[in-house]
Parts: structure tokens; C-alpha cells; sequence
């Protein structure tokens, strides 16, 4: 029963999704030339894509393995630029001419999981060493990773500034490599949630096996579970690894969807939404150990992000409130310190959102909630 | 050699001022075990406390470092703001993780708060100078008198921190909370109180790096502490992290590998450098140069 | 009750936080209504700067110097009858945002677009700018490869090429044989001036003999590279940073690591003396000499009424950002007038007929094929004056000199 019910559970969200991945093939080729979907709905759809593969990845480190990396940023710059740069050295091979055709796809697939490789790569070989250490020791190495990355590829003679991000460079990724400008971001969109859905499959699929309920031993109790013969330096470098892969693939679709990349972007804390600071934000928000929670903070916090920057019903607010605009960050943080202050385990805590059990789920929260009462009326009688 | 004495110079300027942050870093590190990355955002508050009470000093005719007693008041009130309204809630439900996090969104906070203040804005403002010019020259090569006064305050600082959790009262409670909160409870040892004066104290002794960073690099910014005290950290974390002597030993490790990879190796990649030191130094010996191993107890 | 206290406490702070920010806005441009004389709709302006962020220096700047340009405009009459109306988006310095910003006003119907400030966020957008036919016009924008022919891009200011050769170009008619770099190997304006620099000064036979290099840009301590421009025994340093560590650091750690020759730099130097240290050794700033877009002092009535009426309203000299932003409004002023419309397409090939001559504040210019300005750089040169630094003009450099 138990097992035909996953099974149920697996076929209901496949369906659900092709039908939804259907329905917005149809609604793309209906109004892709429009100027809202192909400026507004494409470019924030790409940017939300890399957000969560971001922010879900971290969580498997952050909330299912309980570590605290502060670099994940870092993995993110060496799948962008390995994708970047991959591309162009195709381009220039002569591999496609245009950005049309199937040749073009598997070149855009490759670029995808290279970055994702390569990122998985440099994640073990970082990992070996700074899982050693826990806790403050290893947010404090992660954090140092990021910035050595950083400054590793500022000053590789054909990337950082020499390369890419520099006019020139960053024009050519734009035309010939695989920078998408407007109308390329909704012909390609579906690769972008394609390969999103493909990730959080794979993430959820981890998070389920035996692997997965392997990390939440040790994240619960390391010397438990490694007394009852869970290799933990192995589990640990595996999911540090693993996470690493999706921080590249977010990598290669933020290449995708920017014309120009310029390593500020992946710095450790920088002025934008993108960093490796704001995805701990997005994971804390969300939930430690609920990649849906993730999903939902990472769409909520661009969605805050890009709306408080150029909504236009922002001009119709007094002008206080849009002072307080002014400073996002500021209230980025105010909100982070309320909601670790009243619910520490963020928003959806550990709880999964999940089409089959939706019905069970509402069904307790209603019960708890109407035992709640009770008890509060009880409790009010006897007073 | 000029250029090598000249290297040395730079590399204990820089040493000298990471050691003074490093030693607050350890103070509150030591005791409740938790990353205070808001620790480089109290430097900044003392710079920027600083930047307005320098001109009030000079006018009243006190010295131009006096401005620091203020500086050191308003910092403590924020160290103790921030545990009281950040820091111990959290602690109190939460794990190590979420109190960490809530260290970075007080970072944060505090950054963004004093951008959006219109007194202070985005802009970086410089400060006046607060000691006179004038150093050593050794072979040709000025040791700047600043710098000398930067290393002999880290030198006094470490001696009476030390004397001072070894011998007051007040010291010896802060090391027994940090060994052991519930021990410390059943002794009779009040450990919010505890905590409260280790912030105080702690980000005082921000406010007299803060004075000590202007007088030699006199530019004041909102994100200023964010580098200045990751490294910091990484130099207390090199010297043994809650040791006081060895907060001052990492810094000055610190700030010489940043000098000499600039003058020997490569001047571009000399923040690389300082946390592959500390990569290697982990992996060697976690608990720092002057740390002693310790077992986990289960 | 504790918790209730704490959430109290909390939302205090909130408040307080919010109050002290909620004054600080400044309003926009003054929409159409200010001019009755107005016919029609109004025409969109966009602009895109980094006002919040670490670049939020230059976001004011740039708002500065069009919402003055724009009144200026608006109460002499408009363009073409019809009044201008700004829309400002926030790029935060992130070429990301900067996306999100052009395709924010693009979505709200604007056809002329200023903006960004740094390359690197203006080629996130050059592409976009042609692929949807709006014109963009970069008040700051300094990478070679912005602006290229055929194109919707255009600019204000000149290129890297030719701001870095002006200096090499300087450095040898005043006869130093010797030169060396310090710059910023991570950010682009540093490195592409330093790209520039060193091959003008392959071109004129200058040698370059030591080149050295900070991780970021705002570094604290430059000692030891000019230790080693001593030991080089350089004549000349070229070291294109910004005026936040030129005034405070730069310089008087070069003279303190007895580095005595010339320092060089770019337009970054502009608003340097308002950063030096109060009671340091000023005269460290005698030789420190730097290419801008325009001399504030100039005599021209043009500059100075600008520069009247900029302190008039914000009173401040303006930097040369301002002016440059200021130029870009009334760039499209001439351009719409010589189309005759406002017409996206039709501003486009009016800039693109490199005929057009405007005359603005940074000087009095035509576009190359490209879309960059064909006009001077002003080199100026730094020196102390009892407790303050002066700014004063050397040379107006209007072509390179041949090699």
C-alpha cells in the first residue's frame, strides 16, 4: 500500500507537470511575440529558474546535511563561466553559426553539464579537505573558497576581466556564444525549465533515498550516525559535492540569460540580490530541509527584489514607503532577523509540499488547529 | 633589503590593526562560540562615531583621540543592543546554525541601517588626522609612529584582557561560561549577565580599533567591516580561536602574509593568500597555532 | 510577555529604521505638469543608474545632472512642443539588474534610454537595446566595445583607447622614458585603462617597467607597489582608481614609500580633494596629474552656466559625471530636433549621422561611425594651496599625436 501510494504520488506529479508544461508551450507560442511576455514574464521566469536550482541545492547542504556554506556562490561562478567560455570555443570551432537547430541544443545541453561537472569537480576537491572541520570553521573556509575563486578567476589570463566580462568579450557571448538576448530567452525558455524541473527532480530524488535519510542522521547526530555505520565523510562530501553540481548548472543558465558576466556578481556579499549571502536568506526563509520551501522563498524573494525596483504601482505608494524601497537590503534584513527570531526554522520548517498528500495535509492542519481551539477554550474554562 | 624592512613595515600596519580586531573577535568567540560577523560592523559604528565626535573634541580643546571614549560607549551599547535584541532570543530557541545566520543578518542590518541614515549615506568620508605624521627610519624606510602605537596598544590590550579573565572575578565567570553554560548556572554565575559584559566589552574594544584603523587608513564606509573583520576572524582562528595571545599572533601572521605576497608573489592575489593560509593552517592543526586539540565529548 | 516585549521591540526598530530612510527620497524629475505651454504627450526619458549599492555615488550624480538638464528643458518650452518626462530605474551596479531595468522601461514604452554607468552593466543591455530598437546613450560607459557601427548604442564620454593613450601620449611629450602601473587587475575600468595605457605606450616608444596590481579596488595599502615603482626607478605611475582611495590613500602612501615622480590618472581622480585627510601632508598631492571629460574652471559660458546653476540647485560643483549625464539629455535634444520627432528609429539614425554637432557642457563634438564622441580630454593636475588641493588646467588634448 505504502509503496503503491509513492508510486501513485510519482504519477500524479508527472502528469500534473506535462500538463502544465503543455499548457505554457501553448500560451509561449501564443503570445511569445508580445512585448510583456517576451521583457517582463521570459527574463524574470530565466532569473527565477536559477534562483531556485540556487537555492534548493544550498538547502541540501544548508538544511538536509546541516552544514553552513557560505561560498555556494563561488560554484556558481565556475559553471557560468565554464559555460560561457565552452560556448564561445565552440563558436569559434565553428561547431553552430546560428542559435538555432539541434546542433545548437547539444551544445547548450553540453555547456549545461559541463558547468555542472566542473562545479561538482572543484566542490570534492574543496570539500575533502574543509569538511574536515564543522560548523564556524566551515562557513569561515567556504566563505574564504568564494573569494579565492573569485580572485583565481580575475586573474586567469582568459577569463575574468580579460575575457568575458569586458565589452568586447561580453558582446561576443552575447552573439555568438550562448547569451541570450530577448527574443533567444522565450525560444529557449523551455530548456530553462526543462532543465530547473530536471534538477529538482534529481534533488528530490536524493533527499528521498537511502542517501538522503543518511545526511539527516548525521545533520541530527554526527557520532550517532556514524556509530550505527553511516560513513559520514563520505555521505558529507557526496551531498557537498552533489550541491555543487546544481550551483553550476545554475551557473550556466545565469550565462544564459546575461549578456555579460563580471565576477562582482558572485562575490561574497555584493549590492545585488545574487550572492551567496542572500541564498543562506532564501534557504532560512524557506525552511531548512524543505526544498519546496526553498522554491517558494527563492520566487518570493526575487519576485519582492524585481517588483520593489521597477513595478510601476510603486510610484502610486506615499512616498515614506518608497524611501523605504530605497533600501531593500535593509529590509531584507530586518525581515530575516523576524522570521529566524519567531519561527527559527523558517517558514515551511521541514514540511514538503506534495500534490498527493495535499488533501491529507490540509486535512491535519485544520484538525490541529481545530484541537487547538479546543484546548484554548478549555483552558479559558478552567481559568 | 630596502625593499624586504619595507614589506615588514606594511605587513605589521596591517598585522598590528587585524590583531586589535582579531582580539575582540576572540573576547566574545571565546565565550559564547559564536561567529560575530556584525563584530567588523561595530568598527565601522566606531568609525563613523568617530567621523562626528573628532571635530567636537578638537573644539573642546581634548586631543583628537579622546573622540574615542564616545566612540567606545556607543559601541558597547550597540554589542549589548544586538545580544539583547538579536543575539539571545536566538540562542535561546535555536541552533548554532540559526544563531549564525542571525549574526550575518545583523551584519547586514547594521550595514544597510547606516547607509540609509542621511547623515551618514553611501558615500565614504575620510577623517582628519588624529595623530602626527612622523616614524622611525630604519634603512631608509619610515616605520610610521602610528604603527608602533597600534602594536604597543594590542600588546597592552592582550596583557590586561588576559590578566583580566584570569583574575577577576567577571573573567574567571566568562571562561566557566564558556566551558560549560549549565556548570556555570549551578555556580551561581549569572551567564546572560556574563554574556552582556563580554559584548560590552568586546565591541569597546572594536571602538579602539576603529580609532586605531583611521589614524592610519582614514577612510570611513558602510562596508567597511566586512573584509576587514573576516579577516580578523581568520587571523583569530589562526592563533587558536579564544586565545587571547593568540588572536595578536594570528593577526600579525595575517597581516605579514598579506604584505609579503604583495611584494614577492603577486600583489593581485594577496586575499587568496591569507585564506589559503588559513585552509593549510586548519587542515594541519584545526585548532589554530596556539589551540590545543580537545575530544569530543559525547 | 517576554515575546510580546521582543516583538514590540522588533517592530520599533522597524519603524525607526523606516522613518530614518523615509525622509531621504528625493523626488524625481518634475513631471509635465510644470509647463503649460506642453502640447500633447510627454516624452519618456529612462534612465538607469546604480542608486542604491556601492556605486550609489554616481547614481545621484547621474540624477543630478539630468533632472537638471530635463527642468532646464521643460521650462524653456520641451522638445518638439512636448515636455520630458524621467523615469529612474535602480540597477544597483548589477548588470543583472540592469536587465531587469531596461526591460522595466522598454515594457513601459520608453524609446530613449540614459544609462548605465559601468561598462560592465551597460553591455548586459547594448544587445537588448538593438534587438528592441531603443536608443541608449551611456553617460559613462568608457569600454571600447560598446558602442559599435549599424547600431542603437551611442555615449557621451570617450573611450578607454583614447583616455588611456592621452596619458601615454602625455607621458611622452613631457619626456618621461620610464613609466610604470599600478591598477586593479579585477575591475574593468582599472584594467581597461590599463589595457589602453600600455599599448599607447608600445606606440611611443615609453617603456613600461614595472607593473603591479591590487586584488580589489578599494585595497587599503599601496606601500608596497610603489616600493616598487622606487626600486624601477619609474619617472611616471599610471594608476587608474577612484577618488575614494586616491584621496585618503593612495598618494600619500606613495610619497610616504619615497615614490616622488608623477602619478597619473583618469576621470576616477574627479572629486578627489573633497576625500583628503584634514591636517595631513598636502603637498603630497604636488605632480599628481589626471585626464577628465571636462574643467569645471572653463571660461565658457556654456560651462559656467551649467556649473551655476548645478551649485544653485545641489550646492556642489558637479562632478563630471553630472556633466556627462547632463550632456546625454541634451544630446537627444539635438537629436530629436534635427529628426524632427522623437521617434525611436528616427533619433537613431539622426545620432547616426555623424554630421550632427552638439555642443555640451564636455565640449563641443561630433559621433564617430561607432557612436562614441570625437572630442578632447582635459588633462588637469592636483596641487596643495595652504589647507586645501586645487585643480588646475594643464592642457585640452583634442586628438592623439602620432607616434
Amino acid at each position: 500500500m505504502k509503496k503503491n501510494r509513492t508510486k501513485q504520488g510519482y504519477l500524479l506529479n508527472t502528469i500534473v507537470i506535462v500538463v502544465l508544461f503543455a499548457l505554457f508551450q501553448v500560451l509561449t507560442a501564443a503570445m511569445g511575440g508580445s512585448g510583456s511576455f517576451k521583457l517582463v514574464l521570459a527574463p524574470c521566469l530565466w532569473q527565477c529558474c536559477y534562483l531556485i536550482i540556487l537555492a534548493a541545492s544550498l538547502n541540501l547542504v544548508l538544511g538536509f546535511l546541516g552544514q553552513l556554506s557560505l561560498g555556494h556562490c563561488g560554484f556558481m561562478a565556475i559553471g557560468a563561466y565554464t559555460a560561457a567560455l565552452l560556448s564561445l570555443a565552440c563558436e569559434r570551432a565553428g561547431v553552430f553559426e546560428d542559435k538555432e537547430g539541434p546542433v545548437f541544443l547539444a551544445v547548450l545541453i553540453g555547456c549545461i553539464l559541463a558547468a555542472g561537472l566542473l562545479a561538482a569537480l572543484v566542490g570534492l576537491l574543496v570539500g575533502i579537505p574543509a569538511l574536515r572541520l564543522k560548523g564556524d570553521y566551515l562557513a569561515i573556509i567556504t566563505l574564504g573558497f568564494g573569494m579565492i575563486i573569485v580572485n583565481i578567476i580575475n586573474n586567469l589570463p582568459f577569463c575574468g576581466q580579460d575575457g568575458l566580462s569586458l565589452g568586447s568579450a561580453s558582446s561576443s557571448l552575447y552573439k555568438n556564444g550562448l547569451g541570450f538576448g530577448s527574443k533567444g530567452k522565450v525560444s529557449y525558455l523551455w530548456v530553462a525549465l526543462l532543465v530547473t524541473l530536471l534538477c529538482l527532480v534529481m534533488m528530490f530524488m536524493f533527499i528521498r533515498s537511502k542517501y538522503g535519510r543518511a545526511i539527516r542522521a548525521i545533520r541530527d547526530d554526527e557520532i550517532a550516525a556514524s556509530a550505527s555505520g553511516i560513513n559520514t565523510s563520505f555521505y558529507k562530501i557526496m551531498t557537498f559535492s552533489y550541491s555543487a553540481f546544481f550551483a553550476g548548472v545554475a551557473g550556466a543558465l545565469y550565462a544564459c540569460a546575461n549578456a555579460t558576466l563580471s565576477t562582482s556578481s558572485f562575490a561574497f556579499s555584493n549590492g545585488g540580490i545574487l550572492n551567496s549571502t542572500f541564498i543562506v536568506v532564501m534557504v532560512v526563509l524557506g525552511g531548512m530541509g524543505s526544498l519546496t520551501g526553498s522554491i517558494v522563498a527563492a520566487v518570493i524573494m526575487f519576485l519582492v527584489n524585481y517588483q520593489i525596483k521597477n513595478g510601476t504601482w510603486v510610484t502610486a505608494l506615499p512616498a515614506a514607503v518608497q524611501g523605504v524601497f530605497q533600501y531593500p537590503m535593509l529590509v531584507y534584513a530586518i525581515v530575516l532577523i523576524v522570521v529566524i527570531m519567531f519561527r527559527p526554522k523558517g517558514i515551511f520548517g521541514s514540511y514538503e509540499f506534495s500534490l498527493i498528500n495535499l488533501g491529507r495535509d490540509l486535512k491535519a492542519v485544520r484538525l490541529r488547529k481545530a484541537a487547538e481551539r479546543a484546548e484554548r477554550k478549555e483552558a479559558k474554562a478552567h481559568a | 633589503m630596502s625593499t624586504f624592512i619595507q614589506t615588514l613595515a606594511v605587513g605589521l600596519r596591517l598585522g598590528s590593526i587585524y590583531a586589535l580586531v582579531a582580539l575582540g573577535y576572540t573576547m566574545v568567540y571565546g565565550i559564547i562560540r559564536l561567529i560575530n560577523f556584525a563584530h567588523g560592523d561595530f568598527i565601522m559604528v566606531g568609525g563613523y562615531t568617530m567621523i562626528f565626535t573628532v571635530p567636537m573634541a578638537t573644539a573642546l580643546g581634548l586631543p583628537a583621540w579622546a573622540a574615542v571614549l564616545a566612540a567606545i560607549v556607543v559601541c558597547a551599547l550597540v554589542g549589548m543592543g544586538t545580544e539583547l535584541i538579536a543575539y539571545r532570543p536566538v540562542r535561546k530557541k535555536g541552533t548554532n546554525m540559526t544563531a549564525l545566520i542571525t549574526a550575518i543578518a545583523m551584519s547586514l542590518f547594521l550595514e544597510n541601517l547606516a547607509q540609509a541614515i542621511p547623515a551618514i549615506g553611501p558615500n565614504p568620508k575620510v577623517a582628519s588626522q588624529i595623530f602626527a605624521a612622523g616614524g622611525l627610519r630604519i634603512a631608509g624606510v619610515t616605520l610610521e609612529y602610528t604603527t608602533l602605537l597600534t602594536i604597543a596598544i594590542s600588546a597592552v590590550v592582550m596583557v590586561v584582557l588576559y590578566e583580566f579573565t584570569q583574575k577577576t572575578r567577571l573573567g574567571r565567570a566568562m571562561r566557566c561560561v564558556s566551558e560549560d553554560k549549565e556548570a556555570a548556572t549551578l555556580m551561581g554565575i549569572n551567564v546572560n549577565h556574563t554574556i552582556l559584559s563580554t559584548f560590552a566589552i568586546g565591541s569597546g574594544l572594536a571602538a579602539v580599533a576603529a580609532l586605531m584603523y583611521m589614524a592610519q587608513y582614514p577612510k570611513i564606509y558602510t562596508t567597511m567591516g566586512s573584509l576587514l573583520g573576516l579577516k580578523a576572524f581568520v587571523a583569530a582562528v589562526l592563533g587558536g580561536i579564544g586565545i587571547i595571545p593568540g588572536a595578536v599572533l594570528g593577526g600579525v601572521v595575517i597581516g605579514l602574509v598579506e604584505s609579503f605576497t604583495t611584494s614577492y608573489i603577486s600583489s593581485s592575489m594577496a586575499d587568496a593568500f591569507v585564506f589559503l593560509i588559513l585552509i593549510v593552517v586548519l587542515i594541519l592543526k584545526p585548532a589554530g597555532i596556539m589551540g590545543k586539540n580537545v575530544g569530543e565529548k559525547v | 510577555m517576554k515575546r510580546r516585549f521582543l516583538s514590540i521591540l522588533l517592530a520599533g526598530c522597524l519603524a525607526a529604521s523606516l522613518t530614518a530612510c523615509g525622509g531621504t527620497k528625493e523626488e524625481s524629475a518634475a513631471p509635465a505638469d510644470s509647463g503649460d505651454s506642453a502640447s500633447g504627450e510627454p516624452i519618456l526619458l529612462g534612465t538607469i543608474s546604480p542608486n542604491t549599492g556601492n556605486l550609489a555615488a554616481y547614481g545621484t550624480a547621474i540624477m543630478n545632472g539630468v533632472n537638471l538638464a530635463v527642468e532646464e528643458i521643460n521650462a524653456a518650452g520641451g522638445v518638439l512642443g512636448s515636455q520630458i518626462q524621467v523615469i529612474n530605474a535602480d540597477d544597483q551596479g548589477d548588470p543583472t539588474e540592469c536587465m531587469n531595468a531596461f526591460n522595466s522601461l522598454v515594457s513601459q514604452g520608453v524609446g530613449l534610454i540614459i544609462g548605465s554607468v559601468t561598462s560592465s552593466c551597460t553591455s548586459a543591455i547594448t544587445d537588448s537595446a538593438n534587438e528592441e530598437e531603443v536608443v541608449l546613450t551611456s553617460p559613462s560607459s568608457t569600454a571600447d566595445s560598446i558602442t559599435t557601427e549599424d547600431d542603437y548604442v551611442f555615449r557621451a564620454c570617450y573611450a578607454d583607447s583614447f583616455q588611456g593613450a592621452i596619458a601615454a601620449a602625455y607621458a611622452k611629450q613631457a619626456g618621461y622614458a620610464k613609466v610604470g602601473v599600478v591598477y586593479c587587475a579585477a575591475d574593468t575600468y582599472s584594467k581597461g585603462l590599463y589595457d589602453s595605457f600600455s599599448a599607447a605606450c608600445e606606440k611611443y616608444g615609453v617603456e613600461v617597467a614595472a607593473v603591479e596590481s591590487t586584488a580589489s579596488m578599494d585595497v587599503q595599502d599601496y606601500t608596497n607597489q610603489f616600493a616598487s615603482m622606487v626600486n624601477a626607478g619609474v619617472e611616471l605611475v599610471y594608476a587608474p582608481y577612484y577618488y575614494d582611495v586616491i584621496g585618503p590613500y593612495l598618494v600619500t602612501q606613495a610619497r610616504a614609500a619615497s615614490y616622488t615622480g608623477i602619478i597619473m590618472g583618469a576621470d576616477g581622480y574627479d572629486g578627489a580633494p573633497s576625500y583628503v585627510v584634514e591636517g595631513a601632508d598636502l603637498t603630497a598631492f604636488n605632480g599628481v596629474y589626471w585626464t577628465n571629460h571636462y574643467d569645471p574652471a572653463d571660461e565658457s559660458a556654456l560651462v559656467q552656466n551649467f556649473v551655476k546653476a548645478f551649485q544653485d540647485k545641489y550646492g556642489e560643483i558637479p562632478m563630471a559625471m553630472s556633466a556627462l549625464a547632463y550632456d546625454c539629455v541634451y544630446m537627444y535634444k539635438t537629436a530629436m530636433e534635427a529628426a524632427g520627432s522623437a521617434d525611436p528609429a528616427a533619433v537613431r539614425d539622426a545620432m547616426a549621422d555623424n554630421s550632427l554637432t552638439y555642443e555640451c557642457v564636455t565640449g563641443t563634438f561630433t559621433l564617430d561611425e561607432s557612436g562614441t564622441p570625437v572630442k578632447g580630454a582635459t588633462i588637469v593636475f592636483f596641487a596643495s594651496e595652504g589647507s586645501e588641493v586645487t585643480t588646475t588646467l594643464v592642457d585640452v588634448v583634442k586628438e592623439l599625436p602620432e607616434a
